[in-house]
């Protein structure tokens, strides 16, 4: 924050460029996608088996949304953030994993 | 004043400046008085233990208040003693270190702050309140339960530190930001000193474990303050789910402490050997390591749960691998005196006795990683030996280590080396008297958290000495804090370098710096950078860039609400079942909690509608201090 005000510009410069309409239908495609979820169980005409396995493809789809657009894993220079949430993927996922194994099988 | 952009400067001062302050050195002693005020605290009520325990059927206080004693000792001298203090030292000299004029979230660092503090005192309220939690600083379920801990102790234990969790949490991705965003030119990751590379480690290991703890608190707050059941196994819970999320947290959490404390003496040794500091790579990776190996381990602290054979020799193999990255550290540091100048100051002193304190407490956790002899020394005071080996012989005296080599930079002022010497050996030696004994107390069979024993156990003389002990480390930390008073009535002229072999940035500036930290940014051409153009006979650094403008952030009150409002939410919600209804059906308690996160979110909607684009230094201004210091 207290750098010269030059970075402070071209942080904006940058973000002008690149506008708020990636965003947008980003956001769009998440929200369709949460519909569409909505939508096959409150129908009620789905087989069961087979909404488990729409949901869970919906689901990897939506993961994959919100990870490249929201947290900016499809952009350059954002090799930190990369890397910060895989370790916490790792991390998270294997006490998660053992610790459930232990205090339930 | 000339230009076109200038804002109006925001400038307070007095208490005013102290609950607004967004500048990290400022913040960064914040933590250090409240942090050392909560030491004080932790410190008394572990004096009130070893006096409970100096004899045989003590009746000095109650089992009760025992209890309470050693959940608060324990709690206050990790999350609010501990945490504060190391967050003081990466405030105060983390930003210098790597060439930059603050951290990156300056609004944030301050939030951090003021939730740490507000989450501290509500959990040491609990004293004047009816009882402070006592189920232990671990707080296991069921004992921590609605139905084993009645009243409101540990609900206390769990609101406070959810709330002082947020301020770590946030504080430690401010830091993994600065270091990340925020280095000067030329700084390049390899080129970092290693305590700033500890606290980039550090940091990140909050990132990753804070959110277990805030997970565990949060159901074990749905446990206690509405009727949920995670953890009582008689309404289809699971107990031993608590003891992996707090360890999946808490393991993780020893070396969240005791990394920056490798930082610490890594920078003490290697400026008072006059020597680079040996094998700097391996280090860098050994901390890296170690810091993966961190969450690997967990389970090592529940070989007794029955979790079987398997999950044993497993958790008991990682936890031995961690032996190896930390011997790196060990021998670097040694090789790193080997031949060089060695001056005992004071703060060399400390890091000169961490390294073979550490060593034993690193020996004593090689023995415990192995499970079958774990069984034996399980809830011994072999274990109490061990853990205050590693974290009192580790982080507190890497601690005093780094605020004795800082403390010129921080306030301008050098602490007085008699005092200082005598703080050390005093300390050091009662420190030794209080714990070492404590390993053979743990094989003979002396359990831990118990409040009394009988004679003729062979337990007397022991406990005796180990009281002794104590009473020494409370000597030792009084001659520290006389040690500041006396040095706070002398003149503030502490020079930009007084050790004189200062090798990093943060002796390139004044002592105390100015509010800008640099007045121009320096460019960094090699590790120790600063010592490489003393090598190379330069006075200072290259400046990176002409001086101009400097922009800075404004003071802002929002933080010093936001956590009162957290504070004030903790206390309505706890007492919701207590204090009766408002009017029919809602009761006073909740309109409290309600009311606190309504400041909550009033000071975020502030903070989010209001533009404050900060202000301006001039050069006229950065000139005349720069004429002044000169």
């Amino acid at each position: 924050m207290a750098s010269n005000h030059t970075a402070t510009e071209e942080n904006a410069k940058r973000h002008k460029v690149e506008g708020p309409k990636k965003h947008i239908i980003a956001f769009i495609f998440s929200i369709l996608l949460t519909f569409i979820a909505f939508a096959t169980v409150i129908s009620g005409e789905i087989n069961k088996d087979f909404i488990y396995i729409i949901l869970i493809g919906l689901a990897i789809l939506q993961v994959f949304v919100q990870m490249a657009f929201w947290m900016h894993m499809k952009d350059r220079g954002h090799t930190f953030a990369i890397i910060g949430i895989l370790t916490g993927v790792f991390i998270a996922s294997t006490c998660v994993i053992m610790a459930e194994y232990w205090a339930w099988w | 004043m000339a230009h076109a952009h200038t804002h109006k400067v925001k400038r307070y001062s007095g208490i005013k400046d102290w609950l607004t302050t967004v500048d990290h050195k400022k913040i960064g002693i914040l933590y250090l008085i409240a942090g050392g005020f909560f030491f004080l605290v932790g410190g008394l009520e572990a004096l009130l233990i070893r006096i409970q325990l100096w004899k045989p059927m003590n009746d000095f206080v109650s089992a009760d208040t025992f209890n309470e004693l050693l959940t608060m000792h324990g709690t206050t001298m990790i999350f609010l003693a501990a945490m504060p203090m190391l967050f003081a030292l990466m405030n105060a000299v983390v930003p210098l270190q790597i060439g930059a004029r603050d951290v990156a979230f300056p609004f944030v660092n301050s939030l951090g702050f003021w939730t740490f503090l507000f989450g501290g005192i509500l959990l040491n309220v609990s004293w004047f309140a009816g009882g402070a939690p006592d189920a232990g600083w671990t707080a296991y379920a069921p004992l921590a339960g609605t139905t084993y801990s009645g009243d409101h102790g540990v609900d206390y234990y769990v609101l406070g530190l959810q709330i002082a969790g947020i301020g770590t949490l946030i504080g430690g991705i401010n830091f993994l930001v600065t270091i990340i965003n925020m280095r000067a030119p030329g700084m390049t990751f390899m080129r970092m000193p290693l305590f700033t590379w500890t606290a980039f480690i550090t940091s990140a290991l909050i990132l990753f474990a804070f959110p277990a703890l805030a997970v565990g608190l949060a159901a074990l707050m749905f446990d206690r303050l509405f009727d949920g059941n995670f953890f009582d196994p008689s309404g289809g819970g699971n107990a031993v789910l608590w003891e992996h999320i707090f360890w999946i947290f808490g393991h993780p959490e020893v070396y969240i402490l005791i990394l920056p404390a490798f930082g610490v003496i890594s920078e003490v040794i290697s400026t008072f050997s006059r020597k680079r500091l040996f094998g700097y790579s391996s280090m860098v990776f050994a901390t890296i390591l170690i810091g993966f190996l961190g969450f690997m381990v967990w389970a090592h602290h529940m070989f007794t749960t029955g979790l079987g054979p398997v999950a044993n020799a497993l958790f008991s193999i990682a936890t031995m691998l961690i032996a190896v990255p930390t011997g790196i550290k060990i021998f670097n540091w040694l090789f790193t005196m080997w031949g060089g100048s060695i001056k005992f100051t004071t703060a060399n002193l400390f890091a000169v006795g961490f390294i073979p304190t550490f060593v034993m407490g690193g020996v004593t956790g090689v023995m415990l990683a192995a499970a079958p002899a774990d069984f034996q020394y399980h809830d011994s005071y072999f274990v109490v030996a061990h853990f205050h080996y590693v974290i009192v012989g580790g982080l507190i005296l890497g601690i005093f280590a780094g605020l004795h080599y800082w403390w010129p930079k921080m306030f301008g002022r050098v602490l007085n080396e008699t005092l200082g010497k005598l703080t050390f050996w005093t300390f050091f030696i009662g420190f030794h008297l209080t714990f070492f004994i404590q390993h053979f107390l743990g094989l003979l069979g002396m359990p831990r958290r118990i409040w009394t024993y009988l004679d003729g156990l062979g337990f007397n003389e022991m406990n005796m000495i180990s009281t002794i002990g104590a009473v020494l480390m409370g000597f030792g930390t009084i001659f520290f804090l006389l040690n500041i008073v006396t040095t706070s009535f002398k003149p503030k002229n502490a020079s930009g370098d007084p050790w004189e072999d200062g090798r990093t940035l943060e002796w390139t500036i004044p002592s105390p710096p100015p509010e800008y930290n640099f007045a121009q940014t320096p460019l960094v051409r090699g590790y120790d950078a600063y010592w490489k153009e003393k090598m190379e006979g330069h006075s200072g650094m290259t400046p990176a860039e002409p001086i101009g403008p400097i922009h800075m952030p404004s003071p802002s009150i929002l933080p010093f609400f936001m956590g009162l409002g957290l504070f004030i939410a903790g206390i309505g919600f706890m007492y919701a079942q207590d204090w009766g209804n408002l009017f029919d059906g809602f009761k006073l308690g909740y309109a409290i909690g309600i009311a606190g996160l309504l400041i909550l979110f009033l000071c975020m909607f502030l903070r989010s509608v209001y533009d404050d684009h900060g202000f301006h230094i001039e050069e006229e201004e950065i000139l005349r201090d720069k004429g002044g210091k000169a």
